[in-house]
């Protein structure tokens, strides 16, 4: 049971309506994010609820929620939604929210998500660019899973889905500027 | 030789679906008197009409039988159709070959074919006896009374007023206004309602085409449509209105205090009060159940404050008499009483309260003076939780139907009690939100994001006491939880329900009403503002529930309506009615007993031709009689004879089967 005591500043609200630059309590709950999402059958909660969810003020449930994790940023929903509510954004504002405060949810698919997002960004940090081959095997090294997928390889290999050897990029440094002047924000804002 | 002609009508399949059409037309051509029988898809359509108008002219025919649906669709439009053809309408006769046989037939088609060949060929047998009648006219008086003093009387009263005719406005408490004068804001705009309403209410004072008569009850109605009389009872206020000045003196002074009931009982008034400052007439009244010296002849300071000498304690109710050709039925409504809502507390927890008293609570004029407070502890409430359908919806302990307004007036209340207490947080429980009107949805809209009200889908299961706050549990359907909300106050949004005195009012007027008390309307989409008895209508929340714009605009429909009915200086009617041949009635008079509109008086005639000796006898008052045929039925010697149901009539209908 969730009691409700008085909602007068409803902080978790207006953290992400501020983040995500909409206003969740344009929500009515129809529910055609729901049936519009892909992945909305494997969420702990779909979007329509976890916007119920933000508007009672329901915090640990949202960040401990894999809903935000799960969510591909289709944008199918919010090119669906009558109240023009950007749901992405939404969900996006919740990850960082959850992070910024420390919340881990010990799911294993949650865990899993999180890391594929850190080894990404790695990745674009160290080459400017994505580098898969090394990204598979690091996400394989991580998880713990070695041969993840492996049978796809050759094929994918023969056909040059994955290049052995990274490209270049010529603005490889100007990024790692980006990266640097984004954990220096990061910092102040702290 | 009677030339008979039939027009049998397919109405789409609601008849030849059932029933064998061309085998009916060829059974009506084996009939003697009949010299054309036809079939048409819809006779009631312009073709058919003109079907039947060429008929009459080529076959020179002197009766006419449809058979087709129920007279009571089509009669009048058929008997137009024979007037267009140059015949007395009267030559008319209808076989309702829809309902009587093919909606009612539908699994036996053969024996509804047969049944209507019958019907069609009693219908003929009627018309060969059928005479010319024309109809009867009678005057007007052109004078309306409206029942009720709220928005929906005020506005019906007003609009039939500027029409130049003459209103009666009756309303039973001291002053006009009715549920509207207690609201603070409406929506879906905020208009203040005071200031909408009360230019409205000086507006009947000062009409001079109304006559406005608070204080006051109909107590019996007599005659028919354009014709009707009315004995109206003035109750004793035991002030005289026309010296009072309404200064105040007396109901400063007074020393008895009696919970207010236009304040929904949260402050007091005393025993001579005037129900509300902007009241119209506003002059006060003495409340008879409370005055001491009405009960046991001591005090009379209001007597002794007074100026003008206006206060007089002999006074005594008073009936008087008008005359008028209409009325409007304007009552409105009451609101349920939420007792029966145990598990809630209801009664037994302080700061559970209705909407009307949370309305009369933000009002600037309201006994807080506009600042909602908890009357356990005169504390003002930052969690207040509304909760909808409050007898609604509920056949366990309320009322089956939707009370149509609380969804609006509770979204209102969110934003007022955020305008009111910034610092508060509003939860409401709902079942569903119907917002259906100009302007509604947005409005809602409007209390869920900028007042950032809490929406949370379920009925509330209980409220228990912990602490000072209410525990208000119900589920959230819209995640699949219970919750449990901490209340400082709670706002029950209470059924609209029909005024308890409604059956009385409906007998007494002789209109309809039904299983909850409210007034019916004659058809409900096509007679909207009608009742079943000609000259009637209704307006307002006495039908059904119903929001102000609702109101206002069926006020003004039943204001055509009644303008439409005095257009004339005499009125047309139905010639169908009873006659009483002299020379047979034996003077018994109980025709006069079974008449259920007190159309039948007595005459007295001569004995014999040149004879100076008289006897009584029974004679009909043609302007109201209503042609029921009670009369014929119990005349024992047969002088009463129903015009358009002769006996020569029915006896032909009854050999032709």
């Amino acid at each position: 049971m969730i009691t409700l005591g008085l909602l007068e500043k409803n902080t978790f609200l207006e953290a992400v309506n501020k983040k995500s630059g909409t206003n969740v309590l344009e929500c009515y709950q129809c529910g055609k994010c729901v049936s519009t999402c892909p992945v909305s059958g494997y969420m702990d909660f779909p979007p329509r609820e976890i916007m119920q969810m933000i508007k009672l003020g329901l915090k640990e449930e949202c960040y401990m929620a894999n809903s935000m994790w799960f969510c591909l940023t289709c944008s199918a929903c919010s090119g669906r939604c009558p109240r023009e509510i950007d749901v992405p954004a939404v969900m996006e504002a919740i990850r960082h929210l959850a992070i910024e405060e420390n919340y881990r949810s010990e799911n294993k698919k949650v865990k899993d998500i999180r890391k594929f997002h850190d080894i990404f960004l790695d990745m674009i940090k160290r080459y400017g660019r994505n580098y898969e081959l090394r990204m598979m095997a690091e996400f394989n090294i991580r998880t713990r899973n070695l041969f993840k997928d492996m049978h796809l390889a050759p094929k994918a290999l023969l056909k040059g889905k994955i290049p052995i050897g990274h490209e270049s990029t010529k603005s490889a440094k100007a990024i790692q500027k980006m990266y640097k002047l984004a954990e220096k924000l990061e910092k102040d804002m702290k | 030789m009677a030339r008979v002609g039939v027009f049998v009508c397919f109405c789409g399949a609601n008849i030849a679906g059932v029933i064998d059409v061309p085998a009916v037309v060829q059974e009506a051509k084996k009939i003697k008197e009949v010299k054309i029988s036809i079939e048409y898809k819809y006779l009631c359509s312009d073709p058919g009409q003109q079907i039947i108008r060429e008929a009459i002219v080529q076959n020179r025919l002197t009766s006419v039988v449809v058979a087709a649906c129920s007279p009571r669709m089509h009669e009048k439009t058929f008997r137009k159709a024979l007037l267009d053809a140059g015949m007395n309408p009267y030559l008319l006769e209808i076989a309702n070959i829809r309902e009587h046989s093919s909606w009612v037939h539908q699994k036996d088609k053969k024996a509804a074919t047969e049944k209507a060949s019958d019907l069609i060929r009693m219908a003929v047998a009627k018309s060969i006896a059928n005479e010319q009648l024309h109809e009867i006219s009678v005057p007007v008086t052109k004078r309306a009374l409206v029942i009720g003093g709220g928005i929906a009387g005020i506005q019906a009263a007003l609009d039939i007023a500027d029409a130049r005719i003459p209103v009666t406005l009756v309303e039973k408490s001291p002053s006009i206004g009715g549920r509207m004068a207690q609201l603070d804001e409406t929506f879906p705009t905020l208009d203040c309602s005071q200031c909408i309403l009360t230019p409205k209410m000086v507006d009947v004072a000062s009409h001079p085409y109304i006559e406005l008569i608070p204080y006051s009850e109909v107590i019996e109605l007599q005659g028919y449509v354009g014709n009707y009389k009315a004995k109206i009872k003035k109750k004793a206020s035991y002030v005289d209105f026309s010296s009072c000045t309404g200064c105040g003196a007396c109901t400063q002074k007074c020393p008895v205090k009696v919970p207010n009931e236009f304040n929904m009982n949260i402050d007091k008034r005393k025993a001579i009060y005037t129900p509300f400052p902007q009241a119209v007439p506003n002059k006060p009244v003495i409340d008879a159940e409370h005055c001491t010296m009405l009960l046991k002849g001591k005090c009379g300071i209001c007597a002794k404050v007074c100026e003008k000498g206006s206060i007089n304690f002999k006074m005594v109710d008073e009936v008087i008499e008008r005359e008028i050709g209409a009325v409007v039925i304007a009552t409105g409504y009451d609101l349920w009483d939420p007792k029966p809502y145990e598990e809630y507390g209801v009664g037994r927890y302080k700061d559970i309260i209705t909407s009307l008293e949370f309305e009369r609570m933000v009002s600037a004029s309201g006994p807080t003076n506009g600042v909602p407070v908890r009357p356990s502890d005169g504390k003002v409430p930052k969690n207040v939780v509304f909760i909808k359908c409050i007898g609604s919806r509920d056949e366990a302990k309320g009322i089956e139907y939707c009370s149509k307004i609380c969804c609006m007036y509770t979204a209102k209340h969110a934003i007022l009690l955020h305008h009111k207490v910034p610092d508060s947080h509003a939860y409401i429980f709902y079942m569903d939100i119907r917002a259906a009107g100009k302007g509604y949805e947005e409005f809602v809209k409007r209390a869920q994001v900028e007042t950032a009200a809490t929406y949370l889908r379920g009925r509330v299961s209980k409220i228990y006491k912990k602490g000072d706050k209410l525990m208000v549990r119900g589920e959230d359907a819209q995640i699949g939880q219970v919750v449990e909300v901490e209340a400082d106050l709670v706002v029950l949004a209470t059924a609209v329900i029909a005024p308890k005195d409604n059956p009385a009012l409906a007998r007494l007027l002789g209109v309809s009403y039904d299983k909850y008390g409210y007034i019916s309307e004659a058809h409900p989409k096509l007679r909207p503002v009608e009742t079943a008895k000609a000259g009637i209508f209704l307006a307002g929340c006495t039908q059904a529930p119903k929001d102000i714009p609702d109101t206002v605009a069926q006020a003004s429909a039943c204001a055509a309506k009644v303008c439409g009915l005095f257009a004339g200086d005499t009125m047309k009617k139905d010639p169908m009615i009873s006659t009483i041949n002299n020379e047979f009635c034996s003077g018994c008079l109980n025709c006069i007993k079974v008449c259920p509109y007190q159309a039948i008086v007595t005459e007295e005639i001569p004995l014999g031709h040149g004879s100076k000796e008289i006897r009584t006898v029974a004679k009909i008052n043609e302007g109201v009689c209503q042609g029921c045929g009670s009369c014929v039925a119990i005349c024992r010697s047969m002088a009463i004879s129903l015009a358009g149901f002769t006996d020569p009539q029915i006896i032909n209908e009854i050999v032709a089967i």
